[in-house]
């Protein structure tokens, strides 16, 4: 199994959600962070802003899915701008669904 | 050492966090999120009067998502199965919505008060 945390603009979070729902991962989990990138936050004007407001989203599927899950959130959190986010894949060793108490996802 | 990602019912969290006291980890991270899992959302789930015309509507569809707490743990690897275990006892209603427990490998923990590195970090 492995988890994906996509980390996308906010405003983009819907439609990523949406796309995943379309592609047959219902199951995720949002999470509201603030964070920068390579290039160190943004500055309007005189202002800048050093850590900027971005949704994770954490979704866990089995390994043969990774795929089309990256190309789903990398499809559909696309602007072509600077601040679209990053995508991290790392392992999950065991799942449980707690109301069964069974293994797996 | 593993880092176990429970997420799970916000009214739960105090029970959870009791029985893992007892079992000797009361170190956690909890976030609030959003999430929903393989239902899809259901509307009957936050513990608020939904009015029923709304209800009606939201049936077909679902909510979007549902707050749920997400707690994180390190443990070291001979406690996985008993702090799953414990999570699962206490957070059991046979009810749809009870949450998942995801288990994953940590390399390496550093307590930067001291410096310690390894288990004796999370302990």
């Amino acid at each position: 199994m492995k988890m994906i945390r996509a980390i996308v603009r906010p405003e983009a979070a819907d439609r990523v959600t949406e796309g995943l729902a379309e592609a047959g991962f219902f199951s995720l989990t949002k999470i509201s962070v603030f964070g920068r990138g390579k290039q160190k936050g943004i500055t309007v004007g005189t202002t800048h802003y050093d850590e900027l407001p971005k949704t994770m989203i954490m979704v866990v599927v089995e390994d043969k899915s990774v795929d089309e899950v990256v190309k789903v959130v990398k499809y559909k959190a696309y602007t072509g701008n600077i601040g679209d986010g990053k995508i991290f894949v790392s392992t999950v060793d065991d799942a449980y669904t707690v109301r069964t108490g069974v293994k797996g996802l | 050492m593993k880092e176990v990602i429970a997420i799970i019912r916000p009214k739960k969290v105090e029970p959870t966090k009791d029985a893992l006291e007892k079992l000797g980890f009361p170190s956690v991270t909890a976030v609030q999120v959003l999430g929903r899992g393989r239902q899809r959302g259901i509307a009957g789930e936050v513990s608020i009067d939904i009015r029923p015309e709304l209800l009606a509507k939201g049936k077909s569809a679902g909510m979007k998502y549902i707050p749920k707490r997400l707690i994180t743990i390190v443990v070291p690897d001979s406690e996985v199965d008993s702090v799953v275990s414990t999570i699962i006892k206490i957070n059991q209603t046979a009810q749809i919505g009870d949450g998942k427990i995801f288990i994953s490998s940590i390399d390496d923990a550093i307590r930067v008060r001291t410096n310690e590195e390894g288990e004796s970090a999370i302990m």
